[in-house]
């Protein structure tokens, strides 16, 4: 029992400090030539939307390598950015056409090589070379995902009239405050500008004056009115469901799981335009995983059977040609266009800021959020 | 032959692996916290040349003052200014509401359970058997719009509509952190209620003192250095909570930790983020000090006479 002996000799104090030195000195010593512990390879990594980390969308890549990657939940990529820059190790992002540049300029994100991706010859060719996906010469995003953000709203507690003059501007109206939930994001004072006049284009780039007026004028007034902001779509469609919330900024897939459990619920096309986007996966020059991991995943994501996941389950379009060969035809007519060109046209296409302008709305839309009484 | 050492060789020894995790853990990062507090960020850089820049935008006047709840707030940048009176009245008022709820349990517990103590005890622990995100859950199936107030209150028939002023405000917020802290409270109070000489009580009945002139001649004073400290554990770690306002809070129930986590990652603005932390822990420590000091005072002042 020479453990006990030694600390019933330190707790009386009988103990010198050569002892004391010698016996910590063993210790180290000996905890350093204890056996290291096999490590196993270094799982995948992957920062993703909430409802993005269904295994549904990885297939081949859970059946390669026999389990899933690790995910980190995000609920906007100014999170995700953050997170990274704080030293988080991610391997992959999901980004989008408007985001990926922030990504980019970070020096976070690393070239993709599509030459190792099977499924890239089968995306459709305007994806390809669309601005987001390729920046100065290289593909930094490889496209996945594409579709819409407008209203959703119940039909049958909304004033019946609004339907036959869809617009925006339900966020901003106080016949609706409390009874409205707007997405946790910067984007609301653009719609308020939107909704005020502006062009998209140009309210998305507002600065100083301009951009302080807009956020007093509409987007105190969202804050206000959304009775809570949502991160998390799934929140969404509960508060839509039980008639909480009657109108929300809201994708495809909230109104497509709304629909399928018979709720009257209907989705907009406002008369300032809703939105269109697509996002992709970006690799991360951050990660600890073998890159070949990254470029199964994304392949995973690339594929036709995930296309037609995202096409059947969530109304989402998909980069790949062939997922709209094998996808049900129902859920294809549902969702009207199939050519992601055509899509973006049809709506207003989300576009990138710089980063100033991006750390301008940033603190805008956090002082907003904070000063909500 | 070893020579004896003095006793504080051996406390000092014993105590050390306390004093490295303490100096690893929490003395370095709190150092590392300062210094970021004097550098800049600038675009996705950070710029390490010593400033006082980010403490001055936290107190840099304007000309033309924000208004809050009708207090006018003449500042560029008024929000962490304004969070923090926010954030300490509402703690504030946590920290009273769980005196008064845990006084009475503690009060009971010490004086009325005879024999069976340590069940009673660990009767008060079992809302930790679940984790506290769990709690916070709770309450936001309780508070909810479809949730077990407003269902029960409409299958009463006293409801047609769900009351929506439940969630996603500041008394959300305030009910959920006091329901968590309650328990942290009765301990306490409960030790010190429980070491009071029963003799010194007696004596006060003797002497004539009604029941609540005896409580608050003899039992009050004296459980008064629990009473204290209970109030301390609750009001210090509250006004920097985040969790509980990002859940139950909505926007309107911001506090001061959700500012901070927002500049750390949303605005990603780790500097000003560092600085209302410090500022933070600044205001806390002065309120304490003062609060300490005020009650001191008066036990002094009420000695002397």
């Amino acid at each position: 029992m020479q453990r006990i002996k030694f600390i019933d000799r330190m707790a009386s104090g009988r103990i010198d400090r050569r002892t004391m030195l010698r016996q910590a000195g063993a210790f180290g010593v000996g905890l350093l030539v204890l056996p290291r512990l096999p490590q196993a390879a270094e799982v995948l990594t992957c920062l993703e939307w909430a409802g993005y980390d269904s295994p549904d969308y990885f297939k081949s890549y859970t059946a390669k390598h026999g389990g899933a990657p690790n995910f980190s939940i995000f609920s906007g990529e100014e999170d995700a950015l953050a997170k990274v820059l704080a030293g988080f190790k991610a391997d992959v992002m999901h980004p989008c056409n408007y985001s990926v540049n922030r990504f980019v300029n970070a020096k976070v994100a690393a070239e993709i090589d599509t030459t190792k991706l099977s499924n890239w010859k089968d995306v459709f060719p305007a994806l390809q070379m669309a601005s987001g996906v390729v920046m100065d010469g290289k593909v930094v995003m490889a496209p996945a995902d594409w579709g819409n953000s407008s209203i959703a709203y119940r039909t049958d507690l909304v004033d019946p009239e609004y339907a036959k003059n869809e617009s925006w501007s339900i966020f901003y109206d106080d016949k609706y405050a409390g009874k409205v939930c707007m997405l946790d994001n910067e984007i609301a004072i653009t719609i308020g500008m939107m909704v005020g006049g502006e062009k998209y284009e140009t309210a998305a780039v507002a600065t100083g004056e301009k951009l302080a007026a807009a956020a007093k004028e509409w987007g105190t007034k969202v804050v206000k009115n959304s009775r809570f902001l949502w991160n998390d779509p799934s929140e969404l469609q509960q508060a839509l469901a039980s008639g909480e919330v009657v109108a929300a900024y809201a994708w495809n897939d909230v109104y497509r799981n709304l629909k399928r459990e018979n709720i009257p619920v209907a989705y907009a096309k406002p008369k300032e335009g809703y939105f269109t986007w697509f996002c992709g996966l970006t690799m991360l020059n951050t990660g600890k995983a073998d890159p070949a991991l990254a470029y199964d995943f994304i392949d995973a994501w690339l594929s036709p059977d995930t296309g037609k996941q995202l096409i059947e389950g969530s109304g989402y379009g998909h980069a790949n040609m062939k997922s709209f060969e094998i996808s049900d035809k129902q859920a294809i007519t549902d969702m009207g266009i199939t050519d992601p060109a055509e899509h973006m046209k049809q709506g207003t296409l989300l576009i990138q800021v710089s980063d100033a302008v991006q750390t301008e709305w940033n603190k805008a839309w956090g002082d907003l959020k904070a000063l909500k009484q | 032959m070893i020579q004896r050492r003095p006793d504080w060789l051996a406390g000092y020894g014993l105590l050390s692996p306390a004093i490295i995790i303490m100096a690893v853990m929490m003395v370095t990062p709190l150092l590392a916290m300062v210094a970021l507090s004097f550098w800049t960020q600038q675009g996705f850089e950070l710029d390490r040349s010593f400033t006082l820049a980010n403490y001055f935008a936290l107190v840099e006047p304007s000309s033309e003052p924000t208004y809050w709840m009708g207090i006018p707030f003449p500042l560029t940048y008024p929000v962490p200014a304004i969070l923090l009176i926010k954030s300490l009245a509402m703690s504030l008022a946590i920290t009273l509401a769980v005196i008064a709820l845990a006084y009475p349990m503690a009060y009971f517990l010490a004086f009325h359970v005879r024999g069976q103590k340590a069940l009673w005890l660990v009767l008060l622990t079992i809302p930790f058997w679940t984790s506290y995100l769990l709690r916070v859950f709770a309450w936001k199936i309780m508070l909810g719009f479809n949730g077990a107030i407003n269902s029960g209150l409409k299958s009463l028939g006293i409801l047609t509509e769900p009351l929506s002023f439940l969630l996603y405000n500041p008394l959300a917020v305030m009910i959920t952190l006091i329901h968590a802290w309650v328990a942290f409270a009765v301990l306490p109070i409960f030790v010190s209620l429980d070491k009071i000489d029963r003799s010194y009580l007696e004596a006060a009945t003797d002497l004539g003192d009604s029941r609540l002139r005896r409580f608050l001649q003899v039992t009050l004073p004296l459980s008064a250095p629990g009473t204290i400290g209970a109030a301390l554990l609750v009001f210090i770690p509250t006004v920097g909570d985040y969790v509980t306002p990002t859940l139950v809070g909505g926007p309107s129930g911001t506090m001061i930790g959700n500012l901070i986590q927002e500049l750390f990652l949303k605005q990603n603005n780790a500097p000003l983020g560092a600085a209302v932390s410090i500022t933070m822990m600044v205001t806390i420590a002065a309120i304490v000090t003062l609060f300490l000091w005020l009650i001191g005072f008066r036990r002094l002042r009420s000695r002397a006479r």
